[in-house]
Parts: structure tokens; C-alpha cells; sequence
């Protein structure tokens, strides 16, 4: 317990400039910590309201509080702080503003690893709270997963990223040893600071516990004139900060601390100031960019190259004083909700896409401003999210006529007809209700312009007081996928925009859509009353939801409306449904559902067994699911997404259930229902229970598992390998049907030549250059979404060494995607978009493949085969395990490295020739019983009326 | 010395069957014969009853003798009169048992400290009368076994506001103060084994000390070993305990070939022939705290083999050093480990010695040490 005279451990200084009604509460949070032996020292700035008096009082009832007043006002944190540190008596400082917290055991937890460790400077982690949201989120939370101790800041570079000066506790010794002080003539104090702090502490400890409570009024979009104006003093203050820091990194850094903060300087404080560019006219634009220029100019190339590519090209235009191309970036970078809107034009130069067709010249241009990686240019277009701009709109009472434009990104929608395109008006809160109107498109060089004109009487038809807000995108369509695109416009468009409309229910809920702005930046429409009529009956429905009654009869009504619809689309409510009421209806004795790779593709033997019984015309109802697109999905069965009431429907009442990977684990299977799994491959690599992660499972993931896998009545193999391997690590209690895989028939009887044709037609495949097919397993990598495939080769090297006798198909797993320099398109090219791998081994000459099953199938081809495996000891020694010798019965060699696998490849014929026994043996042994009549077999047995099991 | 305090540790049960009153007894015994004054308090009689001694050094107090089972009415259950009732008895049985607690905690001079040992405990802790003694929260599992029970949930709710809340190792604690327990810290168990006899690591024996469920991986330690015993007959596995899958496991054993009789020797009190007569400790888990059988092993001087399937095991054990660890799950690694420490018995002698030195760490006196320093520090 401290008394006033004896020292403290820690002093908090707690600065404040006119915030008469936080104060208390920020003294408060230091005063109920959880270590006692602290004391705070509030620093007015000169406060002009009745801070002094709350201080004041503060100080009165509590011996652990003093206070200090400045003279004068400093307007800024550097003198307050600074003068807070010369009155602490703590053995430790931290610093703490009016408007924010501690956490209880802030300084317990400081302390206690200051104490453990010897550090002279500790980190914690902030919060930042939202006030109006509610919500908070940690700060640079990656910096405090774990404990650390770092003897330097070279140990952890990244630290750079956390230049608060709040969420840290230092060692008074060390403060007055290092001469640590505030800059008081400017902004950003905090970061000089900090710097200054982490480059002379003996010891750095960091700590994953929430220290600071950082609250945070969030400012609305727009800047008031004042703050225009103060944004040239603070990009001025930002630039004489770096430079300052730029100091201390020379005396007591490294270059390589150097590079990370010219870094962080590019990705993240030059970011803040260009995300309040659009808000400024042109001529502050220009300013501002002017203030920044020589700063960037003077950074170190490898900046540029090694920051985040997207702010790396911001900060190079920045150097080049090219303001049309500093918003460009600031259009496509995605900040907090902000959407990503493409407004440069791509050009493609020598097979490498650039940002745009300006300062190519210059070498470090080039490095900087080559977007391949992006991948604009060969991503399926319903993931091409570029928007659009609303740019003018007329309108008369009974005609409305909408003009936009859009970038076409290295004209990924041809001029030649084949993209129509459509406006969609959706309810944002029930998707289900939408409007469309027709567009007509412009193609003008590198952008394409488009037309709707519309009666907004006739085609837009809201309810009325239940819809009130729509949102409207540009839907292009091309080849059967849909590209949807956000709609951005400019402050005056949107002023102007308004629909007028006839709601349904009454137009005494509104007669007009105005248009507004999300917090995404793109455009909405909002249900608004003009008319007399409908200001009268908003007015109303204003005055009943104030009265008490009639406010909870509105709130219910929602409430009770959004459970019903949040209810009925919730999966557990269909899962539950399917087992209570669905699988209760009667079995459509037709009805056969297939679903291959989670309903990812229309491939592999589901597909084989779905077109012999479409051959045979044998009268079934086959219903095919799929996952997010049903493009490429056949046109002649039932279509039904993944998920959705109609896909449990099916599964409840089918006969037959055709897979290759499984159907949901937690569905059960009716007895009727006789569940035929193909299974997608032999195995190479350990599976099922015999694979570590299930192996290492709990006894309740473990019985799900095995629970899903009792549901197979029959299980396909190709081999006794697959009998004792697969079948035995799954613990397969179906029936082995031992007749092979159907998506290998074609493998062994050749396959369609018109299909095989049409393929090779598809992919350009025309000329007499041998055909390669490069196949890897797949990787998994720790987070969500697609992952990027990596290909393990130098593939410019194979394009110059082999590019004129070679064309070389990159095939990534199915979960991955991929991304090639369009320039190598002439000889390596992405069969990414292709579902079904079958075709694709029988158009080529030879495979590239590694650990993936694909070895087995390729293998009846009795083609040559490589096995490039430059991780070959990391990846079977690794957890997985194998089920055998890959290097003893592999049927080709296995290359370690570019070089093993370009001499392979330059010998092809004597690599062939040297290993036909081993392919022999290789058949023998794995692919035993695929003779050809798999799908044949499979549908004989099943589904012939008087077959076995018909 | 360091200040003498009035120390409380509250665990669900003190005579219970069970680690975490095994752990209570022991350290109570460590605080008293530092001079602090120690009280055991045990919310409820044991179910499966153990006799720890009748150590006088410390004082024990159980709360009740039978509680009913904690109830809370859900949807139509508000209608269930009788549960009804007896939850309400339960709650003013609860409400005594806290007034008993605050009447101990008053008498408590300045200075005192409350441990609660297990989340349960706290419900009761958390009505009781605190004022002036510091509150410190155990967690007595690793963070993501706790992640897959109502524990998690619990822990949340009931300890955010104790001074301290201890979990068993930094990286668990880590974990906490990253999910909002910013009242983590850390606190190891100590390891209490006293070598009677040392193993020579001469004899073939690999030995393993564990209940008989699924959570110990048992059925692993069984198929790795099956990998292994063709290649070196000569070598014997043994596994002590009992325990719900022993059936399970017997059978298990037999269709992979191996003889059951040989291998389950069912329970053990004496843990000193077990260690002794062995060269090879295996510990196949598939969740573990901080697991006090792997640091007897250590405390032996026995090489191990074990899965990394938690913080207390990567805490206890560094990789080639001290012991081997694999990679959770992986059965043939783990047999290729028992497998390198049968063939090299310079391998087991190093691992074996350095185990020895490290399991030093957390030897009474530096476990107690660390209480000490805690106590101090939460009552500057």
C-alpha cells in the first residue's frame, strides 16, 4: 500500500484538455488497478472549462492524485506529458489521455513482466473501442500473440508498427538516462517517441494482455473546412516526424530497421493521408502530394519493393507528383468497409500486366507498377469486382436515363457481343425482392460505357413502409457467369439522383428513391417522401413509432419478421427439418442426387456414372448440386445449390446418392437410400484414421467421422491397394466394389475424340508442340478463402528452354487458385476453369505431378511421368505419413530441383523408355481393376431394372 | 523468509480421487512448512473417496457433505416444479456454504490470499466476503482443452474480476490474455517424486503411467508399438493405470498381434518399481495440462517420447534435448522414436540426464518460491 511519501511503483501521467466529463473517469481506472502502489499525475493543458475543478477534486480525495496545470495552452500531448514525467516519482511511467482507460490489471501486468524480465520498456496490447458501433478491435493485435523478450529492436522489426506511446510502461531510470522527451511542436508525437524508446532500451518486453482502453468517436466522411485546411500542417508534421526518425534510425538503428520504417511509412502513415485525399478540391490535392513528394523521392528503393504492392504504387506516384494516379490507388484499396473500385486502365506489356501505361520507362516504375501478381487478368469474372461510376443521370417524371462507366480490364469483356449487361435494384434487407432494367453498353477503347433508360413507374415497385433501402449494382454477364459490380459516384450525382415511385402497399410510405452513400463508399437508395401525401404519411408513422406502445409494436414487428426470415435460411433449421420432416416424405424410387467435390465441379467418376445413365436414357431424376455457380454443370439434369432447401429436399427423398468426397457429415441417410461412393483417388498419403489430425482427435470428432462414413453402402475401388489402404484407414463398412473408377473408362478406352477436340480447341491447343500437364497435391495453409498455389519451378526458364517443342497445363487443386504471367500464356497456361481432369490427362503427352493421386489414373495411360519434389523429405517425414516407398515404386523420376527436372524434361523420350517396366508394374499394382466398364458396371449393378439391385 | 500469510485453497473436492487434489494436498504442505498458515477447503464431499493423510500442518474444511446437481430451466423446463424446488434449496445451500466461507475469510489477518483451484469452486468464492484478501483463479487444464468444454464459458464468466487468474504455463496463459483474460498469468505445477532408485536405462522396458481413455492415447501408444516390438523382441511395453476403454485397448492390442497380459498391468501405488525398472517413459496424449507423470519420468531420469499436443508437454519437454516430441497424431513417428531411443542408449542417457536437470525448474522450493513472489506482488 502506498502512502504519499513512499515511492510508488508506477506514476500514470493522465493528460487533459478540456474534458471536464472523461477525466474522472480515466483517474478512476488508475486508481481501482489492480496493483495498488500506483499514483497519477494529471497534466491540464490549460483547460478552459471546469476540468481544473474535477482535477482539483480528484486531488482532494485521493493522496495517490496530484495535478498540474500548464500556463498556457499547448495544443498538442508532447508538453503536457513531458512535464507529467519530470513530476512522476514512480520507479515506472506510463501514459494515459482523458478519453480512454486502463484495464484493471494494466499495470500489474506491466510491472510484473518488467520486473520478470529486466526490460526497461514493456508493450501491451490497445483496444480500440467504437463508441457508436459498440464493437473494438486490438490493435496491431498481431504483435501481442504471445510473450516475448527481445534483446534489440532488430529482434522484432515489426514492432515498428505499434508507435504508441500509450499502451507501454517505461522505466523512469531509463527515461532520464535516455534524455526521453516529447516533440511539443508538433503532431505526432507518439511516434518519435516511441522510436526513440524502442532503439535505446536495454530490453523490450511485449505482452498479449489488453493494457489500454482507446476510445474512438469515428469521424463521419466528410472533413470540415478547418480540418481541410489543417490536413497541409499535418502531412508537413508527418514528413518532419520521419525525417526526425530517420535520425534516430542513423544513430542508433540499422539499414534493415531503416527499410521496415520506410516501409510502415508507405503502407501505413502516408495511407492515412491519402484515404482524406478525395475529400479535398484539386488544388490542396496537388499541395498536399507536393508536401509528401521530395520525402518519397528521398526513401530507399527497396521500400518500394518490398511494401505492400498496392500502397508501394500509391507512394511511387506520390514521388512522381502524379495525382491521377495517386486516387487510382486510393479508388482500389480496401480500408476497413470500404469497397475496392478499379479506376486505372491496365496495359499489358511483354507478357506482364502493369498498374497503367505511365512511368514504365523508369526501372523502378516497372518493378513497382507490375500487377500480375494481382491476377486481374485471369480470375474467373464473377470474382472481377472493378465497379463502376454513375456518371450523369436525366430524368422526367416518367423517364429516367442512368449513364456509367466502367474500366475493362485488359478487355476481359470482349467487343464483340457477347457481354449483356443489366441494372439490379435489390431490397437490402430481403434479397429476394429485386428490379431489373435492361443496359446497353459502349465499348470505348480500355472502358465501356453504359445506357439504362427506364420508366422508374413501371419497373420499380417496392412495398413501402417495410423496404426502405435498396441497393443497386451492375450485373454484366459473359458466358454464362455474372459479374456484379458496386456503383460509386460523385458527391453532385448522388445529390441529384432520386427515382420517383409508386410503392405498392401506399404512397403514403414515400414517392420518391434518393440516392445516399454506404459506409462502402458505393451507391444506395433510400425511400423518401416529397409529395404532400407522403411527407403527411411518414409524419404519422413518425408521431405513432414515438408514442410508447406504438415504437415496441414496430420493434416487434421487425424483431419477429427478421427472426422468421434469419429462421427459415439458417442451415441448422434445414438440417433439423431435413431429419424431422424431409426424410418423412416418400422416396422417389428416380430420384438420384451426384455431387462431386462438395459440388465444387462436374467432374470425376459421379459425372462418368451420370452420363452412362443418361446414354442408356434409363428414366431417372438426377439431380446434380453445386456449390456456387452452376456453370459448366449439365444442362439436362436438375440443378440445385449446395446447401439451399431444395439440395436437403433432394438428398431426404432420393433413392440413390452418387459422391466422390462426402455429403454432409451431419446428415443422416434413410435406410432407402443407397449411398454409392466413388471416392476421388487411391492413396498416397495416409487417410482417414490413419492420418494424424483424425488419429489426434477427440473421441466425439472421431465417432462423427466414423458416423459419416457408416453412412456408405458401397465404396469403389481400383486395387487391392485401395482394399487395404483406404477402405482399412477409413474404416469403410460398405460393400468394396472392386470394378474401378468410371472416371477412368475413358483413360483406358481412349475417350470421345469430339470432346477431346473441342478441349484442345478451347485451350489453343492447335499447334503439334508436345502437351504437358503439371498436377501438384494440394498444400493446406493456415487461414480462409482460396488459397494462391505456388508453382515449385521457374517457369520463365521452362518457357525459354522449352517454349518451342513444349506447352505445359498449370492444374491447381481445386481449393486453390492460381495466378500466370499472361505473358507466358504461349506456352504455360492455366486449366484452372476446366472441371473435369479426365479429358485433360488424355490431351496430354506427359504429367508433372508430385504426391497427388492423379499418379494412379495418369498411370493407365502408360505415358511418361515426372515427379518433381523439391520438399520430398519435409513433406513425408512431415505429420502426414505415406502408405508406401514413393522413390521405390515410382513410375518415373523424382527431381529435387529445377535442374534434375529440366534435363528430365530435355530427355523425355530415353526418361519414357527407361521406366515403360516400372509403368507396368505400377498398373499392376494400383489401378488392377480399372479395365474400362467401371461406369458400365456401376450402373448394371444399380440402376437396370433387374439388376441386382434396381 | 517471506512474509507468513493466511493462505486459502478452495478446490471442488479435497478427498477426492484425482490430480488436482493430489496437486492442493501437496502444496498445502509445501505452504506450511514455509510458516504460512494454510486451510484446504473442499466445496463438497468426494464421490470416489481417497485418504491423503492426516497431515496436522494445515487445516481442512469440506462445505457440504451432498449438493443436488446444478439446474437451470430452459424454454418448457420453467414448468418442472420439483427441479424447481430443488434448485432453490441447492441455491440457499450454496448461499450458506459461501457465509461459512466468508466467516474463515474474515478471521483471516492482513495479507491473506485465496486460491480457488477449480472454476467451480469460484461460484461459491464469488458470493462469499473477500474484503482485504487478494482473489487468484486456477485453471488446472490447457486453454484449448478448456476451449472444448462449458469451462471455457465459466472461466470467462466467474474469474474476470479475481486478482490473478493462473493458468498451468505462459502459453496457455497467453491464450487467455488474448481472448480477454487480462488477469492471466502462469503457474506450474510442482513435481513432488523423489527418486528412491535410479534407472540404469539398461533395462528393455518402455513404460507409461496413465487412466485408460481416449484422451491419453493409449490406442497409439498400442499401434505404434506394434511397429516396433517385431524388430526388437527383446523390449517390453508397459502400461500402468486403469481406466473406461481398458476392454477396448486389450482387444485392440490383440488384433495388432500383441500380448495383452504382457503389456496392461493394470494400477500401480508404487510408482518407484515402475519408473525404476524402465529405460523409456512414452507418453502418447491426445490433451494434457501439465502433466505430472511425465515429470516424475523426468525427475527419474527417463528419456520420453511424446506427443506435443500441449503447452504443459512443450514446456516440460524440448525437442532432442530433454526428450522427442511428435507431432500429435503421428503414429509412425512416435514409433520411430521409441525405435531410435531402443537402439541408442547414448541417446537415452543424454536425453534421460538432461531431463533430470530441466524438471529442476520446477522443484518445490522454486514452485513455492514463485507463490511467494505472486503473494507479494499482489499486495503491493
Amino acid at each position: 500500500m502506498t502512502s504519499p511519501t513512499s515511492r510508488p511503483d508506477v506514476t500514470v501521467v493522465v493528460i487533459v484538455y478540456n474534458d471536464e466529463d472523461r477525466l474522472e473517469r480515466a483517474v478512476r481506472s488508475v486508481l481501482d488497478q489492480t496493483l495498488r502502489s500506483c499514483e497519477v499525475v494529471v497534466v491540464d493543458d490549460c483547460s478552459t472549462d471546469r476540468t481544473p475543478e474535477v482535477a482539483a477534486r480528484l486531488a482532494a480525495a485521493e493522496p495517490r492524485v496530484r495535478s498540474v496545470r500548464l500556463p498556457e495552452n499547448s495544443g498538442g500531448c508532447g508538453r503536457p506529458r513531458n512535464v507529467g514525467m519530470v513530476q512522476a516519482r514512480g520507479r515506472y511511467v506510463m501514459f494515459l489521455d482523458s478519453d480512454d482507460t486502463l484495464d484493471r490489471h494494466a499495470c500489474l501486468n506491466l510491472l510484473a513482466t518488467a520486473e520478470q524480465t529486466g526490460a526497461e520498456l514493456v508493450c501491451g496490447r490497445s483496444v480500440r473501442h467504437y463508441v457508436e458501433r459498440g464493437t473494438q478491435e486490438s490493435w496491431m493485435g498481431r504483435l501481442f500473440r504471445r510473450q516475448a523478450v527481445h534483446e534489440s529492436l532488430s529482434d522484432e522489426p515489426q514492432l515498428f508498427y505499434d508507435l504508441l506511446a500509450t499502451n507501454k510502461m517505461y522505466a523512469r531510470d531509463f527515461l532520464t538516462r535516455q534524455h526521453l522527451a516529447f516533440p511539443e511542436d508538433r503532431l505526432y508525437e507518439d511516434m518519435l517517441f516511441a522510436t526513440h524508446a524502442y532503439l535505446t532500451a536495454n530490453r523490450i518486453a511485449v505482452i498479449p494482455h489488453q493494457i489500454y482502453n482507446w476510445n474512438i468517436v469515428e469521424k463521419t466522411a466528410t472533413l470540415s473546412i478547418s480540418n481541410r485546411t489543417a490536413e497541409l500542417r499535418n502531412m508537413a508534421d508527418r514528413i518532419s516526424i520521419s525525417r526526425d526518425m530517420d535520425q534516430l534510425l542513423a544513430k542508433y538503428g540499422t539499414p534493415e530497421l531503416q527499410l521496415r520504417k520506410d516501409i510502415r511509412f508507405i503502407e501505413h502513415d502516408l495511407q492515412v493521408h491519402l484515404a482524406l485525399l478525395p475529400l479535398q478540391d484539386a488544388d490542396r490535392q496537388q499541395a498536399l502530394i507536393d508536401i509528401a513528394a521530395p520525402y518519397l523521392a528521398d526513401l530507399g528503393q527497396a521500400a518500394f519493393t518490398a511494401a505492400h504492392k498496392l500502397y508501394a504504387i500509391a507512394a511511387f506516384m506520390v514521388a512522381k507528383r502524379d495525382l491521377p494516379g495517386v486516387l487510382a490507388t486510393v479508388d482500389f484499396v480496401t480500408r476497413r468497409r470500404k469497397a475496392p473500385h478499379l479506376t486505372t486502365d491496365l496495359v499489358e506489356r511483354e507478357g506482364r500486366v502493369y498498374w497503367c501505361d505511365r512511368h514504365l520507362d523508369d526501372p523502378l516504375g516497372r518493378e513497382v507498377l507490375d500487377v500480375t501478381g494481382f491476377g486481374l487478368h485471369d480470375r474467373p469474372v464473377r470474382r472481377l469486382e472493378v465497379g463502376s461510376r454513375l456518371t450523369a443521370v436525366e430524368s422526367s417524371p416518367r423517364h429516367v436515363s442512368m449513364h456509367g462507366e466502367l474500366v475493362n480490364p485488359l478487355e476481359r469483356f470482349p467487343a464483340d457481343g457477347s457481354v449483356s449487361a443489366r441494372l439490379e435494384f435489390t431490397d437490402r434487407r430481403r434479397r429476394r425482392r429485386r428490379f431489373h432494367v435492361p443496359v446497353e453498353l459502349q465499348h470505348r477503347g480500355r472502358r465501356i460505357g453504359w445506357t439504362a433508360d427506364f420508366d422508374p413507374h413501371l419497373v420499380l415497385r417496392p412495398m413501402g413502409f417495410v423496404d426502405p433501402v435498396y441497393s443497386i449494382r451492375l450485373e454484366l454477364r459473359i458466358g454464362g457467369e455474372t459479374s456484379t459490380q458496386r456503383i460509386f459516384a460523385g458527391d453532385a450525382v448522388i445529390r441529384d439522383f432520386r427515382l420517383p415511385i409508386r410503392p405498392r402497399l401506399t404512397t403514403l410510405s414515400g414517392d420518391w428513391l434518393r440516392a445516399y452513400r454506404t459506409t462502402a463508399g458505393n451507391l444506395a437508395l433510400r425511400m423518401a417522401a416529397e409529395g404532400r401525401a407522403a411527407r403527411a404519411g411518414v409524419r404519422t408513422l413518425r408521431r405513432i413509432r414515438s408514442t410508447t406502445v406504438g415504437g415496441h409494436a414496430w420493434v416487434r414487428v421487425r424483431t419477429a419478421e427478421a427472426a422468421v426470415v434469419s429462421a427459415l435460411t439458417r442451415r441448422a433449421t434445414k438440417v433439423a427439418a431435413y431429419h424431422r420432416v424431409l426424410t418423412r416424405l416418400p422416396v422417389n424410387r428416380h430420384r438420384v442426387v451426384f455431387e462431386s467435390h462438395m459440388g465444387k465441379q462436374y467432374s470425376d467418376s459421379p459425372k462418368y456414372i451420370f452420363e452412362e445413365l443418361r446414354r442408356r436414357g434409363l428414366p431417372y431424376d438426377t439431380v446434380w448440386a453445386y456449390a456456387d455457380v452452376p456453370t459448366g454443370f449439365p444442362e439436362d439434369a436438375r440443378l440445385v445449390r449446395r446447401g439451399s432447401w431444395a439440395y436437403f429436399h433432394a438428398l431426404a427423398t432420393a433413392r440413390f446418392w452418387v459422391d466422390n468426397q462426402g455429403f454432409p457429415h451431419d446428415l443422416r441417410k434413410r435406410p432407402e437410400t443407397r449411398y454409392i461412393q466413388t471416392w476421388h483417388g487411391s492413396a498416397f498419403k495416409r487417410m482417414g484414421f490413419d492420418e494424424a489430425t483424425i488419429k489426434q482427435a477427440t473421441y466425439d470428432r472421431q465417432q462423427r467421422l466414423q458416423q459419416a462414413i457408416d453412412r456408405f453402402d458401397t465404396f469403389l475401388i481400383r486395387s487391392d491397394h485401395d482394399a487395404r489402404t483406404l477402405a482399412r484407414g477409413m474404416r469403410v463398412s460398405g460393400e468394396l466394389m472392386p470394378v474401378g473408377y468410371p472416371r477412368n473408362d475413358a483413360l483406358v478406352t481412349g475417350g470421345d475424340p469430339t470432346e477431346l477436340t473441342a478441349l484442345r480447341e478451347r485451350l489453343g491447343l492447335t499447334d503439334d508442340r508436345r502437351v504437358l500437364l503439371y498436377a501438384p497435391t494440394f498444400r493446406p495453409r493456415p487461414g480462409r478463402g482460396p488459397h494462391r498455389m505456388h508453382v515449385p519451378f521457374d517457369l520463365d526458364r521452362f518457357a525459354g528452354e522449352f517454349g518451342d517443342r513444349m506447352v505445359l497445363l498449370v492444374r491447381p487443386h481445386y481449393l486453390e487458385t492460381v495466378a500466370l504471367p499472361p505473358g507466358l500464356a504461349g506456352t504455360v497456361r492455366s486449366v484452372a476453369g476446366v472441371h473435369d481432369i479426365t479429358p485433360l490427362m488424355l490431351i496430354t503427352d506427359a504429367l508433372i505431378t508430385d504426391y497427388s493421386s492423379v499418379m494412379f489414373d495418369y498411370a493407365l495411360l502408360d505415358r511418361p511421368m515426372l515427379f518433381h519434389v523439391p520438399d520430398f523429405d519435409d513433406y513425408v517425414g512431415q505429420s502426414r505419413g505415406c502408405y508406401f516407398d514413393l522413390a521405390e515404386h515410382a513410375p518415373g523420376p523424382l527431381t529435387h530441383d529445377d535442374e534434375e527436372l529440366f534435363s528430365a524434361l530435355a530427355d523425355l523420350d530415353t526418361v519414357a523408355r527407361d521406366h515403360a517396366e516400372r509403368r507396368a508394374d505400377f498398373r499392376a499394382r494400383f489401378g488392377e481393376y480399372d479395365n474400362g466398364h467401371a461406369a458400365k458396371a456401376v450402373v448394371d449393378h444399380f440402376f437396370v431394372p433387374g439388376g441386382s439391385r434396381g | 523468509m517471506a512474509e507468513q500469510r493466511d493462505i486459502f485453497l478452495v478446490c471442488n473436492s479435497i478427498d477426492e480421487v484425482g490430480g488436482v487434489q493430489q496437486w492442493a494436498h501437496d502444496l498445502s504442505r509445501l505452504f506450511a512448512a514455509r510458516g504460512h498458515r494454510v486451510h484446504l477447503v473442499g466445496i463438497e464431499k468426494a464421490a470416489e473417496f481417497r485418504d491423503y493423510g492426516t497431515d496436522p500442518s494445515y487445516q481442512r474444511t469440506i462445505l457440504h457433505d451432498a449438493l443436488p446437481k446444478a439446474w437451470r430451466p430452459r424454454g418448457i423446463g420453467h414448468l418442472n416444479v420439483p427441479r424447481r424446488i430443488t434448485r432453490s434449496r441447492r441455491e440457499a445451500m450454496v448461499d450458506r456454504g459461501a457465509a461459512r466461507l466468508s466467516e474463515l475469510f474474515r478471521a483471516a489477518r492482513p495479507g491473506g490470499v485465496i486460491i480457488v483451484a477449480q472454476v467451480w469452486a469460484q461460484e461459491w468464492v464469488i458470493r462469499a466476503d473477500t474484503a482485504g484478501l487478494r482473489v487468484i483463479g486456477m485453471t488446472h487444464e490447457s486453454y484449448e482443452a478448456s476451449r472444448r468444454t462449458s469451462r471455457y464459458a465459466r472461466v470467462k464468466r466467474f474469474y474476470p474480476d479475481v486478482h490473478r487468474l493462473l493458468a498451468l504455463t505462459e502459453e496457455d496463459a497467453d491464450a487467455w490474455a488474448w481472448n480477454g483474460m487480462s488477469n492471466a498469468g502462469a503457474m506450474p505445477n510442482p513435481v513432488m517424486a523423489t527418486p528412491v532408485t535410479r534407472p540404469d536405462l539398461s533395462r528393455p522396458a518402455v513404460v507409461t503411467l496413465r487412466r485408460l481413455a481416449h484422451d491419453k492415447g493409449i490406442d497409439m501408444l498400442v499401434e505404434a508399438w506394434a511397429q516396433v516390438a517385431p524388430q526388437h523382441p527383446d523390449w517390453q511395453l508397459s502400461i500402468y493405470g486403469s481406466g473406461p476403454d481398458e476392454e477396448l485397448l486389450r482387444r485392440h492390442a490383440r488384433e495388432l498381434g500383441l500380448d495383452d497380459r504382457q503389456i496392461f498391468r493394470g494400477l500401480t501405488t508404487d510408482l518407484d518399481a515402475a519408473l525404476s525398472s524402465a529405460s523409456v517413459y512414452a507418453l502418447p496424449s491426445r490433451e494434457e495440462g501439465f502433466p505430472i507423470a511425465l515429470m516424475e519420468a523426468m525427475a527419474y531420469g527417463l528419456p520420453s517420447v511424446a506427443f506435443d499436443c500441449a503447452p504443459g508437454v512443450r514446456e516440460l519437454l524440448e525437442d532432442e534435448v530433454s526428450g522427442l516430441l511428435i507431432n500429435p497424431g503421428n503414429v509412425p513417428g512416435f514409433a520411430a522414436a521409441l525405435e531410435r531411443l531402443i537402439k541408442d542408449p547414448d541417446l537415452r542417457g543424454r536425453l534421460g540426464g538432461q531431463a533430470r536437470e530441466s524438471v529442476g525448474r520446477f522443484s518445490p522450493e522454486a514452485v513455492v518460491g514463485r507463490w511467494e513472489q505472486l503473494f507479494e506482488l499482489l499486495h503491493r
